[in-house]
């Protein structure tokens, strides 16, 4: 399954907006952007959580308390490259560049902080072995609760880790898997 | 982004995009197109160019979708755009990627079990899309035709809710994500590589096309029909 990056732009000059998402669009698939013109109009649509946040010197000096405990996920575009910057550690996009170059900025910042991913064991456990054979025999999350003697809750978590590990979410999908790796007889699909 | 316009020619539209072939086939627009301007077919065709601009432009831009503009077309154009996709998908996309399966599997070797299984999970997809082209005929385009004349009828009532605040939860949607997914993450056993993105490609086109139709039928059919049932219900009353 993929996993888009979100990204919100912080960005008061439209056409830099612009230019920005669209090379991420063309180059940094897949991505969910989300636009604002300043800070407030972000907390006024009430998202949160972006994996990405790209703003100006400017609205970044503003909302200071709201980019600092977000620093590792904050990009400032500035227009000049040369520029000295005393002594802070912010990324940073700068805009005087050629495509290539931009695109190479870009990529870095994005190799430096690495998607969250699933990392771990990609077998599944036993217990999720047990669920998945039962929901590929089409019994639904309450029996399958109380077959084995666990919650509902636990049950849908099961599920939600199956589905997170295999990168499949339909029944006929799961039935699939299971039959394949001989968690199922062939009969029973 | 590639916004097509009424002027553009459609030949270099279409080499430019080779995926839009299917869509001017269901309007009636066929290849052999030489240099007539996008105007100039739809005027030969009897269509609306408007339309079907947004049609092309929403398909080529996954970005585009503008729902007020969409909603601004008679409902039966929309009706009529569904139906004849779903026959597409009915005469030749299914069969093609059945074909492309078939030969997959008959030319893998011997014993691959996978291979066989993914076949008949194909088919339960099928079998789904089928089931949904059938309900769409049958119910829920004629319940449309009857509330436009101003009809509220019960006896072709909506049939089974749509999911229309999750439309990424569309089951059919799912399983084509499913099918994909299988055969990219989990694929065992010795098979022809090139047979498979065959049939890979086949189903990626189709799920393609399949986002394209839904989005049109939960954002903006569906709310058609709610605000035209409303309606309905106010003269009745």
């Amino acid at each position: 399954m993929r996993r888009n990056k979100k990204i919100a732009l912080i960005l008061k000059d439209t056409l830099r907006s612009c230019g920005l998402q669209s090379l991420l669009v063309d180059y940094f698939q897949p991505v969910e952007i989300s636009p604002f013109p300043t800070l407030e109009a972000l907390q006024a649509n009430g998202m949160e959580n972006f994996d990405y946040y790209f703003t100006e010197a400017e609205p970044f000096a503003e909302g200071a308390d709201y980019f600092l405990p977000r620093r590792n996920k904050t990009i400032v575009v500035v227009s000049h490259s040369e520029a000295t910057h005393s002594g802070n550690t912010l990324q940073r996009l700068a805009t005087d560049l050629t495509p290539e170059q931009l695109i190479e900025q870009l990529r870095e910042i994005f190799e430096a902080t690495p998607q969250p991913e699933f990392e771990g064991n990609k077998e599944l456990s036993t217990r999720e072995i047990d669920v998945l054979q039962l929901v590929a025999k089409g019994i639904t999350n309450k029996e399958i609760a109380d077959k084995l003697n666990i919650s509902l809750n636990t049950v849908l978590t099961h599920r939600k880790n199956i589905t997170t590990k295999l990168g499949i979410k339909t029944v006929s999908g799961l039935t699939f898997y299971a039959i394949m790796n001989g968690f199922l007889s062939g009969d029973e699909f | 982004m590639a916004i097509v316009y009424a002027t553009m020619r459609l030949s270099e539209v279409v080499e430019e995009h080779p995926s839009l072939i299917p869509v001017i086939n269901r309007f009636g627009i066929r290849l052999g197109l030489g240099d007539k301007s996008v105007r100039t077919l739809c005027e030969e065709h009897a269509l609306d160019t408007d339309f079907l601009l947004t049609i092309l432009n929403t398909y080529l831009n996954e970005e585009y979708f503008p729902e007020k503009k969409l909603q601004t077309f008679h409902i039966s154009l929309l009706i009529d755009y569904l139906t004849k996709t779903n026959q597409d998908y009915l005469r030749y996309q299914l069969p093609n990627i059945e074909r492309h399966l078939g030969y997959f599997i008959q030319q893998s070797p011997q014993g691959n079990q996978s291979l066989a299984l993914l076949g008949r999970f194909f088919a339960s997809f099928k079998a789904k899309l089928i089931a949904r082209i059938q309900e769409d005929e049958e119910r829920r385009f004629p319940y449309c035709h009857q509330l436009m004349k101003g009809h509220l009828s019960s006896e072709l009532a909506k049939g089974p809710q749509q999911p229309t605040d999750h439309p990424t939860d569309d089951p059919i949607e799912a399983l084509l994500e499913d099918l994909k997914s299988i055969m990219v993450k989990h694929l065992t056993g010795a098979f022809d590589d090139n047979l498979c993105y065959a049939v890979l490609f086949a189903i990626c086109s189709l799920e393609k096309d399949i986002k394209q139709h839904n989005r049109i039928r939960y954002r903006i059919l569906l709310p058609m029909i709610t605000s035209m049932e409303q309606s309905c219900a106010e003269t009745r009353r």
